[in-house]
């Protein structure tokens, strides 16, 4: 082997090691360096293809109104206060904003409600990936700013639910000046743009603002100006290894005293390495060469903490989250459409065990989809379910089943229609572990009681669509929430069936009461029907929440002002600064 | 000769478009389309509005379709299944179909733009292989020409022979997830030793460092992954040749090669090494793929923005143009290997040709 490995190739190694190593330290202060596991794959504004884009195009750009971490629900950004709400009749809503008198684009031009405008016509610019944006913020009508004072302006918004107050205010501001510098669509109105049929040919001026829009838009690899008012500007991007950005040197916002929360930006770069292997990350953190490790996995984190090397290099947190694991039945299925079956059934999961094994104990039991946390509106006269297959084989005798031999197969005779057998089809996303465990788990626990249960490990793509085709019997899945929005229409709602309710579910009771939540202004009124539609959950049994998730992050300990947060991604990296004895002076 | 030559290549060229065509038109026909991936999250809680109805999801996906091209027919014809009233039958859609545009658009060198990004594809697809060709070409190179040395003095039959031998089927037995995760734990592991980085390529630019300590820079961070691939090609490659070198040193015309006072290595490469190449010609050429593929494990274990990464992200997320433009290049790639592995069969035996 010394022919192999002479001495001097192992001093070369060592010199280039040494070469590297002295190279890869700069002088001056290094960038809050923060792990991603895959690339954000586009940077558009009216397209962000997953949660890395967001985090990124929330850097760059800002909204009306941003998520403010210190509180837990939205906050003024561009905005200087929250809209003045006026209800017209019963179906329009009148929002009115006033944008901060400092904000500008980077050229010093203020941002006005021509921009707002602009902005909402892009959605509807034939040509530009828009069509979910478009469905977003569709329910907003028409514009009208202010002649005297173009900072003002109102939003006249199609219905009258609560969230257009924060959905009016959630999306990126786009500027006028670089995307129709000429004030070509001023004229044109949005709603003549939203009446104009989908396949008509684009005029020369909306052919224009797509053009400029999609020169605008960054790719990886070429630099793009900045298009955003955001406080970062991007530096660099090299698909699946990093993106770089860079604080601007003349922010608007920094003219603001005092300065709110959200626009905090504190860091003077940021580096977002994208490494897609959970051990490679631990050991980049533990090297050095990242500062922050969100969402670590519930393995991998007890494992860092366990480690007597990391423990005084770096910090841990956990923080509770607003995802919730939670089965679903597919309630159109003949064998599956009654409550108590459903109900039977849901004794099957062993939801203490799941929380233990997946999560090592990390997360919160629930009784439904409201956060155990949320002290006004969680439901805490619902006791937790119980792990129970001998419960659920007397419930399912209840439900009208029968087996014909101790072990044997669950029959029953419905009044009408053709006799059915209780044989369960369980889908869940297999590329995660922990999905795989709670499907074993289930089977189990149903073979113990007589149930023929199949599994369907199905590509993350793939779920979804499946679901939506209701191609499965019994799925369990992440639900992704927040603490601030109380809408079920999207996932229980009859209306939603074939879109996001993929469970099927939807009386016209609950229908009403799902209904009423959405509409409700008062919090009393609204913790009342919530407390009722966690109870009409748990009878009707159409999802089985398991448990909600909890957040994990771990840190260097060179890193100050890390704000751990309930909501997505977990952290704000705007207020992290590095602690100053942590980088040599220049 | 030059006839046949061209006569094979043109067989490669249509072979490759029937490989492209098949892979396009499956991709097209599954039950997950390309654009489920561009529409908004469904089943969540967390946003403030969502499309919620079907019929609303449902205009948002024609819209999504028709601004892709995707509402246009898969082929020139499809079969229309049978309802109430009409039996199923054939029918015929013109050119105006989703295959004849991307075939216009491929003969024209124009492979399309990523569904998601935007990205024009072939501009994707070359930012990947400028990190995959140097790494893996060089891997390959170094690898190669270790194999062929180690092989040689494995066919001497020296003393530690069997030892080596051992150690190299041992470490063909071990897949490369295992290889490569154990050197990134032993060798980039502070609780270890971190003599090496754990991941990427140097995040710096020639330009920020000047070529010199650049290259040092990117063949530092290259020699873990570099090894990798390396200690999951080089026993197979060394252990056939091995093999072959020897049953050739058995053959009597070694023996009148010694006759003539040859010492054992002149008798390895001037007599034996041509005739025993002929398998590991194959196992050589089988390689050449790897190339322009990438290795997706290698490139996720040490977080490497290669072609392997590319293309699993390409069909995770159902971005059918870059998945088909991949599809293409490694065809291609591999099929020319092929007509490689025949060229250097008539180089290595004249009889074959």
């Amino acid at each position: 082997m010394k022919h192999l490995f002479p001495l001097g190739l192992r001093l070369a190694l060592v010199a280039l090691g040494l070469v590297a190593g002295c190279t890869s330290r700069p002088s001056k202060e290094p960038p809050i360096r923060v792990r991603w596991t895959r690339d954000p794959e586009s940077l558009d504004p009216l397209l962000l293809a997953n949660q890395y884009a967001t985090e990124a195009a929330n850097l760059l750009h800002l909204s009306l109104l941003q998520v403010d971490f210190s509180k837990n629900d939205f906050s003024p950004a561009l905005a200087e206060a929250l809209p003045t709400v006026t209800l017209l009749g019963d179906s329009l809503t009148q929002l009115t904003y006033q944008l901060r008198q400092a904000a500008a684009w980077d050229n010093g031009q203020p941002i006005t409600g021509h921009d707002v405008a602009l902005t909402l016509k892009l959605m509807y610019c034939p040509g530009l990936p828009n069509e979910s944006a478009r469905a977003q913020a569709g329910f907003i009508r028409s514009i009208r700013i202010d002649s005297l004072n173009p900072k003002r302006f109102t939003l006249t918004c199609q219905g009258q639910a609560v969230e257009h107050i924060q959905a009016s205010g959630d999306f990126f501001i786009l500027p006028e000046t670089v995307l129709d510098p000429q004030h070509e669509l001023r004229p044109t109105s949005l709603s003549e743009l939203q009446k104009r049929p989908p396949t008509t040919p684009p005029d020369s001026a909306l052919s224009r603002l797509a053009r400029r829009y999609l020169a605008a838009v960054p790719m990886p690899g070429s630099p793009a100006p900045a298009l955003g008012c955001g406080p970062y500007e991007l530096s660099s991007w090299q698909k699946n290894q990093t993106l770089r950005l860079r604080r601007k040197t003349r922010w608007w916002a920094d003219q603001v005293r005092p300065r709110p929360f959200v626009l905090q930006a504190q860091p003077r770069r940021l580096e977002f390495a994208i490494i897609p292997d959970d051990a490679t990350a631990a050991l980049a953190l533990q090297h050095g060469d990242i500062d922050l490790y969100p969402q670590v996995s519930a393995a991998q984190f007890a494992q860092l903490r366990a480690s007597e090397t990391t423990r005084e290099q770096l910090a841990f947190y956990t923080a509770p989250s607003y995802d919730i694991v939670a089965a679903g039945f597919n309630t159109q299925q003949p064998a599956l459409a009654d409550g108590p079956t459903r109900r039977a059934l849901s004794y099957l999961f062993d939801a203490a065990g799941l929380l233990q094994a997946t999560q090592f104990g990390q997360g919160l039991r629930t009784v439904g989809l409201i956060h155990p946390n949320d002290q006004r509106n969680y439901n805490r006269s619902l006791s937790l379910l119980p792990f129970a297959p001998d419960t659920a084989a007397l419930l399912l005798r209840r439900a009208g089943w029968q087996q014909t031999t101790p072990r044997g197969p669950w029959q029953r005779q419905p009044k009408a229609g053709a006799r059915q057998q209780l044989r369960l089809r369980f889908r869940y996303r297999a590329d995660d572990a922990s999905f795989e465990t709670m499907a074993l788990q289930f089977r189990a626990a149903a073979a113990s009681v007589g149930i023929a249960v199949e599994l369907l490990p199905t590509a993350a793509a793939a779920l979804t669509p499946n679901l939506q085709a209701g191609d499965f019997d019994v799925y369990v899945r992440l639900i992704k929430g927040n603490p601030f929005l109380f809408n079920f229409i999207p996932v229980l709602h009859s209306s939603a069936r074939g879109a996001g309710n993929f469970t099927g579910y939807g009386t016209p009771a609950s229908d009403q009461l799902i209904e009423a939540i959405a509409a409700a202004r008062q919090p009393a009124q609204r913790s009342r029907l919530l407390q009722q539609f966690q109870a009409t959950l748990r009878t009707d049994a159409p999802v089985v929440p398991l448990f909600f998730m909890a957040t994990r992050l771990a840190a260097s300990r060179q890193l100050a002002g890390l704000h751990v947060s309930h909501l997505k991604p977990g952290y704000l990296v705007t207020t992290m600064e590095r602690k100053p004895a942590s980088f040599p002076t220049p | 000769m030059v006839k046949q030559w061209l006569w094979r290549l043109g067989q490669t060229a249509v072979g490759i478009w029937l490989l492209v065509s098949l892979v396009f038109l499956l991709s097209h026909l599954g039950p997950v389309q390309g654009d489920d991936a561009l529409l908004p999250a469904a089943g969540d809680l967390n946003t403030t509005s969502t499309p919620s109805s079907f019929a609303q999801r449902q205009a948002t996906r024609r819209a999504v379709q028709h601004r892709l091209g995707l509402d246009q027919p898969v082929f020139y014809l499809s079969w229309q299944p049978a309802t109430d009233t009409t039996s199923g039958c054939w029918s015929w859609h013109g050119l105006s179909n989703q295959y004849h545009h991307w075939l216009l658009s491929t003969v024209h060198g124009d492979l399309g733009t990523s569904l998601g990004s935007r990205e024009p594809v072939a501009r994707q697809l070359w930012q990947a292989l400028v990190y995959t060709l140097p790494l893996v070409g060089i891997t390959l190179l170094g690898t190669l020409l270790l194999a062929w040395q180690l092989a040689e003095r494995l066919a001497m039959q020296p003393r530690w022979q069997p030892l080596l031998q051992a150690a190299l089927t041992g470490l063909q037995a071990l897949p490369l997830f295992a290889i490569a995760l154990a050197l990134l734990l032993l060798l980039a592991n502070p609780s270890v030793a971190a003599w090496f980085p754990p991941y990427g390529l140097g995040q710096a630019t020639p330009a920020e460092l000047g070529w010199g300590l650049w290259i040092s820079t990117y063949a530092y961070h290259a020699t873990l992954p570099a090894l990798s691939l390396m200690l999951s090609v080089l026993p197979a490659v060394t252990l056939q040749l091995a093999g072959a070198l020897r049953d050739e040193l058995a053959q009597p015309y070694t023996a009148t090669a010694y006759a003539k006072g040859l010492s054992q290595p002149q008798v390895i490469r001037r007599h034996a090494l041509r005739n025993a190449l002929l398998p590991s010609l194959t196992q050589l050429t089988d390689l050449l793929p790897t190339l322009v593929a990438g290795t997706l494990v290698v490139e996720v274990v040490f977080a490497l923005p290669g072609m392997g990464r590319l293309l699993v992200q390409a069909a995770t997320t159902r971005d059918y143009p870059l998945l088909v433009g991949g599809v293409l290049l490694i065809g291609t790639a591999r099929l020319l290997a092929l007509l490689l592995a025949d060229v250097l069969y008539g180089w290595a035996d004249p009889r074959i040709r």
